[in-house]
C-alpha cells in the first residue's frame, strides 16, 4: 500500500499516481485561482495611483515570505468544525489545501507580475488608448506585453505551491483510503510519511518524482517564452 | 456617432476620398474656411498640480486640413495634443467633436468619438507582436468580443491573415513585405511608419502627431510627410506638434504658436513665420526667445 | 469468547455494534436513545454522510495495523475511513475541536481528560503493547537488562549520553515525562533532544546519533530492518516493569457536543474494533516475524473501568441526590413543556 521500494507493485502505482494526481489537482487549481486573483491587484497596484500603493506593495513583498505552517495554522483555525468557515465542511479536504495554496502562492503570483505590469512602459499603455482601446483594452494589452513575466510569475506561484509541506499537512491531514487511493496526501506529505519511517528510497522515488514535475513545468514555461520570443527575427 | 462596421467603413472611407478631392479642385487647400472644423479645442485650461501648462489655449482642425503646432519645449504641445485625443479632460474649457462638447456626453459616445481620432507618438510604442497585428490592433479593439474570441482561435491554430485594411495600411507606409516580422525587430524609422499604419488602418477623421519625426533620419522623414500630405489629401484633418519650424513650414496649411501658456498666434505659414501678429512670435522664430 | 455476541454482531448491523460498544455514558444517554432509533432505519449500508474520520496515533498507522484493519469495515458498513496520523496529543485537539468522528490513542489520562471534559463518549480498550526503553547496542551508558524503567532514566542523564525524546506531546511522549517525573533525574541539558517528531522519524534520528529513546514495541519491531537499535530495558510483555505498559482506547466524539460527527459511523468502528472479527485481526498482524498489538477488549469478566475515567467511582462521585437531579434535569430539558 505504501511505497515499498524503488520497484512498484501495482498497488503502490495506484498510490504513486493517485499522489501525483492530487499534487497537481491542488496546486494547479490553487495557482489558476491565484492568477486570476493576482492580475488584477497586479494591474491595480502597478497602473493605480492611490494612497498607501505602497504599503500595498509592500504586503504583497511581505506575503511571498509567509511561512507555510503559519498559514496552514491559520486556515486551519478558518476551517475547523470550530472556526467560522466550519460549517462548510473544509477541514481536511483537498479543497482546504488549495484554500492555504492560494493564500501562498497569491503574494508570489502578485509580486512577480507587479514587476512585469511595472515594466510595460507607460507609453504601450497609450498607444493602446490611442487606438480606441477600452480601458479593459489597455488592461488587456498590458498582460499581453507583460506575458513572459507573468508566466514566470504563474511558474514560480506553482513551484511555491508544489514544493509546499507545510500548511497542506496541517490542513489537508495527509489522508490516504484504505484501498490506497490517496485523498489528501501529495508527493511532498507522502515523503514526510517515507522519511518518518525511514524508508528513504521510496521518499528519493517520490522526490524525484516531485523534481522531474517542477523541472517539467519550467521547462514548458521557458519553451513558452522562448517561442514568444523566437517569432521574427530579433 | 458610432463606430462603423467594416463595410460601411470602407465605403465611407472611398466616399471621403472623392469628397476632399472634390473640395480640393474646387477650393485651394490653404483657405479651409468654408469646412466645418472637426475637433476645436476651446479656452482650455490644465495644469500639473499647482503647476498650471496652459491657461486658455484655443485651436480647431477642419477635414483635410494640416495644423502644426510649434512652440518651445516645455510650452506644452504633448499635453495639448493628448487633451485633443480625449485622454483627459481639461480643467477647464471645452473640447468639441463636430462643434458639440465631448466631456458633457455619454462615456460610449465619447468612446466613439475617441474612435474617430487617431495618434502617433514621438515614440512608436508597437505592441511585441508582429507587425501585421500591431496594425490591426485597433480594428480588432472595434470588433466585437466574439470576434475577437474566433481571432484568438484561429490564431492559436496558426491561421492568421491580415485583413484587407491593414495591409492597405502598411502600403501606405511602404512596409507591406515586413508584415510577417516581429515589430520590435524593426528599425526605429520602421517602426515609426508602422505606428503611422497602426493608426491609418482605423480610418480615422483626425490624426495627431506629437513630434512624429524628430527621431527619424531625412529618409523616413520624406516617406512619413508625404503620408501626412497623403492623409490630407483624404480628407482628414491633420494636428501635428513639432519643435521643427522647416518642417511646419513644408507640411502646413496654418501654424499654431503656443507660448506664455496660450495660443498666441494661428495662421498661414508665410504669415506666422515672416509676419508675424505678435512680437513674441517673431521672438521665437528668430530664436531671440530662449526658454 | 462470548459466541451469542458474535452471531448477534453479524446479523444486526449497526444497532448491534452500538449494543457492542457499550451504553454507560453517563450524560450522553439521552444522544444515545435517539441515534439507536435512528440507526435502525439505515440498516448495514452508509452510516451517515459515509464518512469516518479517524484521528490517531502514528503507532497504529506507521505498523500498517490500520491497512490491515480498515478495509473488512469498509466493506462491511459501506463508510470510507480517513486517516488523519498525528500522535495523541494531537489526535485529541483534532476531535477536542469537532474535525474528528473518532479517536484511537493511547494516552489513558489524556484520555480521561478528554472523557472528563465531555468531549468524547463510550471509550473502549481495544489492545495493548508495550514500551521499551531502544538505544545502541555498545550501550555506553550501561542500562542494558535494568528492570526499573525510572533506573534506566537517570543512568542515562548521569552518563550524559543522548537521549531523543518525541516531544511532540504524543502517547509516548506522555509516557516518557511520566516516567523522568518518577525518577531522580531531571530531563534536561544538552543531552536531551526534543525532536517533535513521530515515533517512526524519532527511531530513525536516534538510530543516526546513537542515542536512546523510548518507543512503543509495536513502531520498533516493524522498523527494526531499518535500526540498528536494540532493546536495553524491556516492558512488561517480556517481564519488564509495569510502568512501560502501553495499552490503546478507542472513543468517539461526543455528538452532543459536536453535532457534526458521525457518531454512527464512530460507534460502529469502536464496535468494530472491539468485536471478535476486529480482535482477530489485530491479534493476527504481524510485521518482522513479530505480533505488535494484543487485543483486550473481550473479557467474559466485567471491566467497567474501560467506560470511564480511571479512579471514577460512581458510589462517590453520585450520591442519591445528584441521580435525582439528574433525573430532573433530564425532565428539564426532554419532555415538553405542554407535556
Amino acid at each position: 500500500m505504501l511505497l515499498q521500494s524503488a520497484v512498484l507493485p501495482d498497488a503502490g502505482w495506484n498510490y504513486f499516481l493517485s499522489i501525483v494526481a492530487v499534487s497537481l489537482y491542488v496546486s494547479g487549481t490553487a495557482v489558476a485561482l491565484s492568477t486570476l486573483a493576482s492580475l488584477p491587484v497586479a494591474l491595480a497596484v502597478g497602473f493605480g495611483d492611490f494612497p498607501g500603493k505602497r504599503a500595498v506593495a509592500a504586503v504583497i513583498n511581505t506575503g511571498m515570505g509567509f511561512p507555510s505552517v503559519v498559514v496552514g495554522l491559520l486556515v486551519l483555525l478558518l476551517v475547523s468544525n470550530q472556526g467560522p468557515l466550519g460549517e462548510l465542511g473544509l477541514v481536511f479536504t483537498p479543497k482546504a489545501m488549495i484554500l492555504s495554496q492560494f493564500v501562498l502562492a497569491t503574494p508570489v503570483i502578485t509580486s512577480i507580475s507587479l514587476s512585469a505590469v511595472e515594466s510595460v512602459g507607460e507609453d504601450v499603455r497609450d498607444a493602446a488608448f490611442a487606438l480606441g482601446g477600452t480601458d479593459a483594452d489597455v488592461a488587456l494589452a498590458v498582460i499581453k506585453e507583460a506575458r513572459y513575466g507573468i508566466v514566470t510569475a504563474v511558474l514560480a506561484g506553482f513551484g511555491r505551491a508544489i514544493s509546499e509541506v507545510g500548511s497542506i499537512l496541517i490542513v489537508g491531514g495527509n489522508i490516504v483510503y484504505s484501498d490506497g487511493t490517496s485523498y489528501t496526501r501529495t508527493l511532498t506529505t507522502a515523503i514526510t510519511v517515507e522519511a518518518r519511517q525511514g524508508r528513504y528510497e521510496a521518499g528519493l522515488v517520490l522526490g524525484a518524482a516531485l523534481l522531474a514535475l517542477v523541472l517539467g513545468v519550467n521547462w514548458l514555461g521557458s519553451w513558452v517564452r522562448s517561442r514568444g520570443r523566437g517569432r521574427g527575427s530579433q | 456617432m458610432s463606430p462603423p462596421d467594416r463595410d460601411d467603413g470602407v465605403e465611407q472611407a472611398a466616399r471621403r476620398r472623392e469628397d476632399s478631392a472634390d473640395s480640393r479642385r474646387v477650393a485651394p487647400a490653404r483657405s479651409t474656411d468654408e469646412r466645418a472644423p472637426t475637433l476645436t479645442a476651446d479656452d482650455i485650461r490644465y495644469a500639473y498640480g499647482d503647476e498650471p501648462l496652459f491657461s486658455a489655449a484655443s485651436l480647431s482642425v477642419a477635414p483635410g486640413e494640416v495644423l502644426t503646432v510649434v512652440g518651445p519645449s516645455g510650452a506644452g504641445k504633448t499635453t495639448l495634443l493628448g487633451l485633443l485625443g480625449l485622454f483627459r479632460p481639461p480643467d477647464a474649457g471645452t473640447v468639441r467633436w463636430e462643434g458639440r462638447d465631448v466631456w458633457g456626453r455619454s462615456d460610449e459616445e465619447r468612446l466613439a468619438i475617441r474612435r474617430r481620432i487617431g495618434t502617433v507618438f514621438q515614440e512608436p510604442a508597437l505592441f511585441n507582436e508582429s507587425v501585421a497585428r500591431n496594425v490591426g490592433y485597433g480594428l480588432r479593439v472595434r470588433s466585437s468580443w466574439r470576434d475577437r474570441l474566433r481571432d484568438a482561435a484561429a490564431r492559436a491554430i496558426g491561421r492568421t491573415d491580415p485583413s484587407d485594411r491593414v495591409r492597405e495600411a502598411l502600403e501606405t507606409v511602404g512596409l507591406a513585405e515586413k508584415a510577417d516580422r516581429n515589430a520590435l525587430s524593426l528599425s526605429g524609422g520602421e517602426a515609426q511608419r508602422v505606428a503611422f499604419a497602426r493608426a491609418l488602418a482605423v480610418e480615422p477623421d483626425v490624426l495627431l502627431l506629437d513630434e512624429p519625426t524628430s527621431n527619424l533620419d531625412p529618409r523616413n522623414t520624406a516617406v512619413l510627410e508625404a503620408v501626412v500630405a497623403e492623409a490630407r489629401e483624404a480628407g482628414l484633418g491633420v494636428v501635428v506638434a513639432t519643435h521643427d519650424m522647416h518642417q511646419a513650414e513644408r507640411i502646413s496649411d496654418r501654424v499654431a504658436v503656443l507660448l506664455d501658456g496660450t495660443v498666441i498666434e494661428t495662421g498661414p505659414p508665410e504669415q506666422v513665420f515672416d509676419d508675424p501678429d505678435d512680437p513674441r512670435t517673431r521672438k521665437f522664430v528668430t530664436g531671440e526667445l530662449l526658454y | 469468547m462470548p459466541i451469542q455476541r458474535r452471531r448477534f454482531l453479524q446479523t444486526a448491523g449497526v444497532a448491534a455494534t452500538l449494543g457492542l460498544a457499550g451504553c454507560t455514558g453517563g450524560d450522553s444517554t439521552a444522544q444515545e436513545t435517539t441515534t439507536t432509533g435512528q440507526s435502525a432505519d439505515t440498516g448495514g449500508g452508509d452510516i451517515g454522510d459515509g464518512e469516518l474520520v479517524l484521528a490517531t496515533t502514528t503507532s497504529t498507522y506507521d505498523t500498517g495495523l490500520l491497512d490491515a484493519l480498515h478495509p473488512p469495515f469498509e466493506e462491511a458498513f459501506g463508510v470510507t475511513i480517513k486517516t488523519l496520523s498525528k500522535g495523541t496529543g494531537a489526535s485529541i485537539r483534532t476531535a477536542r475541536d469537532g474535525d474528528a468522528d473518532v479517536i484511537l490513542v493511547h494516552a489513558r489520562g489524556a484520555e480521561d481528560k478528554f472523557l472528563q471534559d465531555g468531549h468524547g463518549v463510550n471509550r473502549r480498550d481495544v489492545m495493548f503493547n508495550d514500551f521499551v526503553v531502544v538505544g545502541p547496542s555498545d550501550d555506553p551508558a550501561g542500562i542494558e537488562g535494568m528492570d526499573s524503567a525510572t533506573e534506566a532514566f537517570a543512568t542515562i542523564a548521569d552518563s550524559g549520553e543522548t537521549f531523543v525524546s518525541r516531544g511532540d506531546d504524543s502517547g509516548t511522549n506522555k509516557k516518557e515525562l511520566n516516567i523522568w517525573g518518577q525518577s531522580d533525574a531531571e530531563p534536561s541539558g544538552q543531552w536531551y533532544q526534543q525532536v517533535g517528531k513521530g515515533m517512526g522519524d524519532t527511531l530513525v534520528q536516534t538510530n543516526q546519533i546513537g542515542g536512546y529513546t523510548l518507543a512503543d514495541r509495536g513502531t520498533y519491531l516493524s522498523m527494526r530492518d531499518e535500526i540498528d537499535l536494540t532493546i536495553l530495558v524491556q516492558g512488561p510483555l517480556q517481564g519488564g516493569p509495569t510502568i512501560l505498559k502501553n495499552p490503546y482506547g478507542v472513543i468517539p466524539v461526543n455528538p452532543a457536543k459536536h453535532d457534526n460527527v458521525n457518531y454512527e459511523a464512530a460507534m460502529a468502528y469502536a464496535g468494530y474494533l472491539t468485536s471478535p472479527r476486529g480482535q482477530s485481526i489485530i491479534d493476527n498482524y504481524t510485521a518482522n516475524g513479530s505480533q505488535l498489538f494484543f487485543p483486550n477488549a473481550l473479557s467474559e469478566e466485567p471491566n467497567f473501568g474501560q467506560y470511564v475515567p480511571q479512579g471514577y467511582s460512581a458510589e462517590q462521585a453520585e450520591s442519591l441526590s445528584k441521580r435525582d437531579r439528574q433525573f430532573l434535569y433530564w425532565v428539564d430539558t426532554q419532555v415538553p413543556n405542554d407535556y
